[in-house]
């Protein structure tokens, strides 16, 4: 595997007539990762997904395969699978000539087809329903029929969109390791579209999260779940307690606040998840507001002078009643540190 | 009186009144007599004979099965593509483009009819049966569009995208995906174009001409001549027709989804 | 939703510029002939038309017939919507069948039929004649209440499948409720059934309007030329006169007819829509 891009988006925009979804988006893939792209509904994910596959013509830019250029390439020509979200059966065939569409578009011999759609079913483990018609089996099993009939083409790229929000808990588990089991064997290079930060988290080699159009963070999913480098990226992955921060001090609702340690000046601002609030101790105060309780923890709601507090502390620990003052820290070792905060 | 036994009793007299003036005819053309009559006079299949031996009926009868046949046959070859556009496209004007389309339906035949008659036929000198086949088009076209349109709605457009990511063109897609699946919708847009064409009467009433005129018209002028069953025998024949036909429509096609 | 707009022109276009031509020019040419007089727009023609006192007589007897049919097709279709979805889905089935069925006859069968009823030797001049109410076959044919009848039997189904689908739609409780609340059947129709099949009727009732206004066939067998209205008066203006002028008027007094009824049933459904 060598780390030269295999998929590269360059100065991409995609636009819906007139309203701009993606500008001068810039973004490579290596050959075999497995790359997730996080966003809320709107943020042009599934629309620079769709480009990919060549459903919609770029505005400006390029996007590039295996060396050559495909912006202008018809989406039959560009050997990119796509698993739809409604998984997008042709529901007149049945399981079998499903699969087999592409390939009798191909004109392989006969039995080549066979071969391939037996092997196909196979290997999502439906080689019994090959004669049954999609409207017969379950969503799970109309995923991994999609799934197959875009596998037996052998796709330079495979893209998913929401592989699992369809499913049942128990389903997108299955889904899940069967989606890394696929990507293993064929070393498929694998894009998925999701808004779900766990999915891409539990999922993904490398995450990109977007936002409004544009890329606001690439990198592992630690990388986003522990470092998140902006405001929104910190919010989505799950930062409660989100601070702005200039001239090496937090600003608060009544002013600028100095800490314990000192910030680099390039700060933009800091953020703490509940369970990095230290609690009990430190220099600020804040009055206990409301409490719940979820079983290994609490989390508490406190009133302070920088705003409202969301804390978490283990509950085997004593609980702190509403309207209690307590002392707490916001330590800064423990905080992601934002670059931007817009 | 209270509705539970009133209701039941209205209901039969609702349906005697709509369904009775059908058997009326019926037993009106099974007479022995000369002349229109119920109760029939005997018992006899002469009228019933004779619709097939009067000329003027074969003749016309031949022109509505042209017009019914061939006019929703083009009403669908401009229908189909025209739905495919406006509910799979972002069609530019594609409100103005449904109301022309969809304008016939509201339009009383009568007009169309003289007005093709007047602005088309004569200046150009189009013969009868063009004009009637026009007309009868024009008729279905706004049938066709909107169960077509129905049928196309109830199907999923990203199994399109789906057939060109795996090879398929863009005309590949819709005729190895799209036309399967709203097969069952052409053949009820048929059937009720079909049914609507041969019925219709009102816009054929001023396009008709020396041996060409369409059954319903025929029917028209020979009541004015004749007072005998014979008329009679044929809307019997005609009424077990078009019942016959929708009958099996619904128990095939399920056609009551799609009207 | 695709994005090429010159394919979808080009599959849009055949139908549309087939109908402009076959249909929407004519139409709208015929239409502009009533407007003009000696090479200049005018309303002559109109008021010519409503001068003359026989297209008056004609014009007032469709308006009146087109609102007595729909009134009383509104009042049975009540009774016999609400009869038929109180029964058994499966009679309910069968019955809604029986209603559509009259709709796939051929109207001119349908409206030959009342002739063998009507006529002077027909079932209800027998019948008449046989329990001593009159002594000589009465004239109904090419009476008003022929044609009235005609109209009514053509058109009732599609007030009857109207108003099934809106008593259907209704809440299933709203009756029993009103019942328990000590409203009579009077009171129950009038507050309860009545506001909440307004859309239904509206529907039906516009149907059965433009229906019996633009109708042809039932005037023509079972009026004749002794009760005209305005589709027929304009086929003999047209055939007897060669009378364009006035068939213009008439076609164009059917058109704003049609299309105000259509509108208004077009807004209530978007109404109904945004509910």
């Amino acid at each position: 595997m060598s780390d030269a891009a295999f998929l590269s988006l360059e100065k991409l925009t995609l636009a819906y007539g007139d309203t701009i979804a993606v500008k001068d988006l810039d973004l490579s893939i290596r050959k075999g990762e497995l790359v997730a792209f996080l966003g809320p509904s709107g943020c042009g994910k599934t629309t620079t997904m769709r480009s990919i596959a060549g459903l919609l013509t770029p505005a400006s830019g390029r996007i590039s395969l295996d060396g050559t250029d495909i912006t202008r390439v018809s989406a039959n020509r560009r050997s990119v699978g796509l698993v739809f979200q409604s998984y997008a059966l042709f529901p007149h065939l049945s399981v079998f000539e499903n699969v087999a569409f592409g390939l009798r578009l191909k004109k392989l011999p006969a039995s080549e087809i066979e071969t391939r759609v037996t092997a196909g079913l196979k290997s999502v483990g439906l080689s019994k329903f090959a004669t049954r018609k999609p409207a017969e089996l379950s969503g799970g099993q109309q995923q991994r029929v999609a799934l197959a009939r875009s596998m037996v083409m052998e796709p330079k790229v495979l893209l998913l969109d929401e592989p699992l929000s369809n499913l049942d808990a128990r389903l997108r588990l299955e889904m899940r390791t069967e989606l890394q089991r696929v990507q293993k064997e064929t070393g498929v290079t694998m894009i998925f579209v999701t808004h779900d930060q766990g999915e891409a988290l539990s999922l993904a080699d490398r995450i990109v999260v977007m936002l409004n159009g544009a890329i606001e963070q690439i990198g592992t999913p630690e990388d986003i779940y522990n470092r998140p480098v902006s405001r929104f990226v910190a919010d989505f992955v799950g930062f409660e307690n989100i601070f702005a921060a200039e001239g090496g001090k937090l600003k608060a609702a009544n002013g600028p606040i100095a800490l314990s340690e000192s910030l680099p000046p390039d700060t933009a601002g800091l953020a703490w998840r509940p369970r990095m609030v230290t609690l009990g101790s430190g220099p600020f105060q804040g009055t206990v507001r409301g409490a719940s309780f979820s079983g290994s923890t609490r989390e508490y709601l406190l009133d302070t002078p920088l705003g409202a507090i969301k804390a978490e502390e283990d509950a085997g620990l004593a609980a702190h009643q509403p309207g209690t003052e307590l002392t707490f820290d916001l330590p800064v070792a423990k905080a992601a540190r934002l670059e931007r905060f817009g | 009186m209270t509705p539970r036994v009133f209701s039941p009793l209205v209901l039969l007299l609702v349906i005697a009144f709509l369904i009775g003036p059908f058997f009326i005819i019926v037993a009106a053309s099974l007479s022995g007599g000369e002349t229109l009559a119920f109760p029939p006079q005997g018992f006899s299949l002469k009228w019933v004979a004779k619709v097939f031996t009067v000329e003027s009926f074969r003749e016309s009868f031949a022109v509505s099965m042209f017009l019914a046949i061939g006019g929703t046959a083009m009403a669908l070859v401009l229908g189909i593509p025209a739905s495919y556009a406006l509910s799979r496209y972002k069609l530019p004007f594609g409100e103005t483009v449904r109301t022309i389309v969809s304008l016939p339906i509201i339009v009383p035949g009568i007009i169309v009819g003289l007005a093709l008659l007047r602005y088309i036929v004569v200046p150009f000198g189009f013969n009868i049966t063009l004009a009637l086949f026009l007309a009868h088009t024009a008729l279905v076209l706004p049938y066709a569009v909107r169960v077509v349109s129905a049928s196309l709605n109830n199907l999923r457009s990203d199994i399109e995208e789906a057939a060109v990511l795996l090879g398929s063109s863009r005309a590949g897609a819709f005729f190895r995906v799209v036309m399967p699946n709203i097969r069952s919708g052409i053949l009820a847009a048929f059937i009720l174009g079909f049914v609507t064409s041969f019925n219709q009467v009102p816009v054929s009433l001023f396009l008709s001409g020396p041996g060409v005129r369409t059954l319903p018209i025929d029917m028209l002028s020979y009541m004015e001549i004749t007072y005998d069953p014979s008329v009679a025998a044929l809307s019997a024949l005609l009424a077990f027709m078009s019942i016959g036909i929708v009958f099996l429509a619904e128990r095939f096609l399920g056609f009551s989804r799609y009207v | 939703m695709f994005q090429n707009r010159a394919e979808a022109l080009a599959l849009a276009l055949p139908a549309a510029v087939f109908a402009a031509i076959v249909f929407l020019a004519p139409v709208v040419i015929l239409l502009a002939e009533g407007f003009r007089s000696a090479d200049s727009w005018s309303l002559v023609a109109y008021v010519d038309f409503f001068t003359d006192p026989l297209n008056r007589t004609v014009f007032l007897r469709t308006f009146r017939l087109g609102l007595m049919v729909t009134a009383v097709s509104a009042v049975i279709g009540y009774a016999a919507a609400f009869a038929i979805v109180n029964l058994s889905p499966r009679n309910k089935g069968q019955m809604i069948g029986l209603v559509v069925l009259p709709l796939m006859i051929s109207s001119v069968a349908r409206t030959y039929a009342w002739i063998v009823i009507l006529g002077r030797t027909g079932i209800v001049n027998q019948a008449l004649q046989l329990i001593g109410l009159s002594d000589e076959p009465i004239r109904f044919l090419f009476t008003e209440t022929a044609v009235f009848i005609g109209l009514l039997q053509l058109f009732l189904p599609l007030m009857i499948l109207s108003l099934i689908s809106a008593l259907e739609n209704m809440p299933k409780d709203a009756i029993p409720a009103a019942r328990v609340l000590g409203a009579n059947w009077f009171q129950v129709f009038w507050k309860v059934i009545l506001p909440l099949t307004k859309e239904g009727l509206v529907i039906g009732g516009t149907l059965v309007f433009t229906g019996s206004l633009t109708a042809y066939i039932t005037p023509a067998i079972l009026g004749g030329s002794k009760v005209l209205m305005l589709e027929t008066l304009l086929y003999q203006r047209v055939t007897v006169a060669s009378d364009f002028v006035s068939a213009s008027v008439i076609a164009f007094i059917l058109i704003v007819m049609s299309f105000a009824a259509n509108l208004l049933l077009k807004r209530l459904a978007t109404a109904r829509n945004k509910r």
